[in-house]
């Protein structure tokens, strides 16, 4: 499609430019005053991309390099840089704190990640012909694009010991636990993502089983095919790049999460939250900036690389086994 | 084929209608089912309801009753959080940095996007490759070296270094939500366009962007709900209170409090001022978001 318009492109152009150029005029006698249109596109490849790359190496890429040559140093964040080789990575196999941060994430990854996807799809099948859905996948929606220190905070006035989950249960008799205890904690944390979660998975799962078109059902109908083989033939194998895809995001998003442990059930003495809720992004913030004990940015720098490693060997890993042959539909 | 077929099979399957073929199953565990979603549904609207009430009452009321409702409309909350707790302050650096950092964002990352979604070539093909890597990447990452290197250039602690930090880091997802958009564009307009003579930047500013107009402002909601959100950044760059965003006026409000007793009703109207204008946004972009944040990922 290219082709014809540098033709068409330079013809009106040449008439206007003087009687210099003859009637057939080349790309090299337009060369001149005019480039031809690919010529002027590909130039345009510097001022449209360079801004964003410029931006993109510098604040992303490059940080990401110094992240690498700065785990595989000591360094308290000023001062000089001691070379350290390998020793934070040892050092963090080997420390308990990171190896129970790690777990909590790897938690969050897989109980809370197992328990969204169940519940968005069968929210989604649900769904799928009920009445009012759109109002309904507008309130499940919600949730994501609220800040997750809200439920923080929330979850603080909830299960404070005067707070409403007591006050629910104290008239029924029923002994009120220790919700807040710092064994509880975690649980509280997956339960809240999965409630905050769901709804955006399942708005994803749900574009996709849109998707296919009813002639499916209708064929699946005449063959007979109950509710369970429909989905196992049906649904399940038109919406399997969906399940892909949400895998995909869910691993990337939960090595991210630290707000909502950050701040749940209110704030403890230092600002710090209870070791036991960690995950490994906290971990290295509090390892950073914790302000108390000397900046290990070293240490903290290789946790996060640590996590970086774990995301791209899942994601690579999920690929390989969601891969299946695309159906075209 | 109907032969085997248990006996009320086929009088469905006689009345086939289209609805009759779609449906999953019917009986008691739909029902189940159906009521379970919108018991759900329904506490998570009166969960809202019940917050923004919440930040209407004094905190003794809130603790004696925590279903009460408020005895009269009192801004008293609002008032002791925008002047006391200083969230005027910090709802202002909050709206300063998203609105500047998502503009600036989608600025940029349009006519990346556009130069990247046209031009097949192996450059641009590697190149869209590469913003896409960034995706994955999480934050805590670069967080260290990103504070190291706006420490040097004096930005730690400035609105600007965490506008100039949103901006780098959103790159990666508006790229690649804005390739897949302009990709669903038909060509043929730029076609016309090249053929009456525009320069291809004339085309892409005088005819992509006005029909482009939906997907850019979708992107730029995105952001501007990504950014408005963003916590753990805009903690560590900023230090001086005069300089916090919402989140983090929030997470120093809250650990004021462990020595201070807990100010429940500032604390609500301290979220309500974090979520509303959320919903605000929700309520007028609410399908095109979904849309943005779904469709772009199924691709």
């Amino acid at each position: 499609m290219a082709r014809p318009a540098p033709d068409v492109m330079t013809r009106p152009a040449t008439a206007t430019s003087g009687p210099a150029v003859t009637d057939t005029p080349t790309r090299g006698s337009a060369a001149g005053r005019r480039q031809s249109p690919a010529d002027q596109r590909r130039r345009l490849l510097i001022p449209f991309v360079g801004p964003a790359l410029i931006l993109y190496t510098v604040l992303f890429v490059i940080p990401i390099l110094a992240a690498v040559v700065i785990s595989l140093h000591r360094w308290a964040g000023s001062g000089p840089m001691t070379w350290a080789g390998l020793d934070n990575y040892t050092t963090l196999v080997e420390d308990e704190l990171f190896l129970q941060s790690l777990g909590n994430t790897l938690k969050l990854l897989f109980v809370v990640g197992g328990a969204i996807f169940v519940l968005s799809f069968a929210l989604t099948l649900v769904l799928r012909d009920m009445a009012g859905r759109k109002i309904v996948r507008s309130v499940l929606f919600f949730p994501h694009l609220v800040n997750a220190l809200v439920y923080g905070v929330l979850a603080g006035f909830v299960f404070n010991p005067d707070g409403l989950a007591n006050a629910i249960l104290r008239p029924l008799g029923v002994s009120t636990p220790q919700w807040l205890a710092q064994d509880n904690l975690f649980v509280l944390i997956m339960i809240t993502m999965t409630w905050m979660t769901t709804g955006y998975y399942t708005t994803i799962l749900m574009a996709g089983v849109d998707r296919i078109p009813p002639y499916f059902y209708e064929d699946a109908a005449l063959a007979g095919a109950n509710a369970w083989q429909r989905l196992r033939h049906v649904i399940l194998p038109l919406t399997w790049d969906v399940f892909g895809v949400c895998a995909v995001l869910w691993t990337i998003t939960s090595v991210k999460i630290f707000e909502i442990v950050w701040i749940f059930g209110g704030s403890s003495g230092n600002g710090i939250p209870p070791t036991k809720t960690w995950t490994a992004a906290v971990y290295t913030y509090a390892t950073a900036f914790s302000g108390d004990s000397v900046p290990a940015f070293g240490a903290a720098t290789a946790s996060a690389i640590l996590s970086l490693v774990l995301v791209t060997a899942l994601v690579v890993l999920l690929r390989r086994v969601m891969r299946r042959d695309v159906i075209e539909f | 084929m109907s032969t085997p077929m248990p006996l009320p099979r086929p009088t469905v399957s006689a009345r086939r209608r289209k609805a009759s073929a779609m449906r999953t199953s019917t009986g008691p565990l739909r029902w189940a089912a159906t009521t379970l979603t919108w018991l759900f549904v329904l506490t998570s609207v009166a969960a809202l309801v019940w917050m923004v009430l919440q930040a209407f009452r004094d905190t003794r009321a809130i603790l004696d009753r925590p279903w009460g409702l408020p005895d009269q409309l009192s801004f008293d909350n609002f008032v002791q959080a925008w002047t006391v707790s200083d969230f005027a302050t910090a709802t202002w650096n909050s709206l300063w940095v998203t609105v500047v950092s998502s503009v600036l964002t989608v600025a940029v990352a349009a006519p990346a996007a556009y130069h990247l979604s046209r031009h097949d070539s192996r450059v641009t093909r590697n190149l869209t490759l590469f913003f896409v890597l960034g995706l994955g990447v999480p934050v805590q990452v670069i967080l260290i070296p990103l504070f190291i290197m706006l420490n040097s250039v004096y930005l730690v602690d400035s609105l600007v270094g965490l506008n100039l930090i949103y901006i780098g880091l959103s790159m990666p997802f508006t790229v690649f939500l804005l390739t897949g958009f302009f990709r669903s564009l038909p060509t043929e307009l730029e076609e016309a366009a090249s053929l009456d003579g525009a320069t291809p930047a004339g085309t892409f500013w005088r005819i992509m962007l006005p029909v482009a107009k939906g997907g850019i402002l979708t992107a730029f909601v995105l952001q501007v709900i990504g950014h408005w959100n963003e916590t753990l950044l805009a903690l560590t760059f900023l230090q001086s209170t005069d300089n916090y965003t919402l989140p983090v006026a929030l997470i120093s409000f809250v650990q004021q409090q462990t020595y201070s007793g807990a100010d429940w009703g500032g604390l609500f109207a301290g979220l309500c001022i974090i979520v509303l204008p959320m919903l605000a946004v929700y309520v007028w972009l609410g399908r095109r978001l979904t849309e943005g944040l779904t469709l772009g990922m199924g691709k």
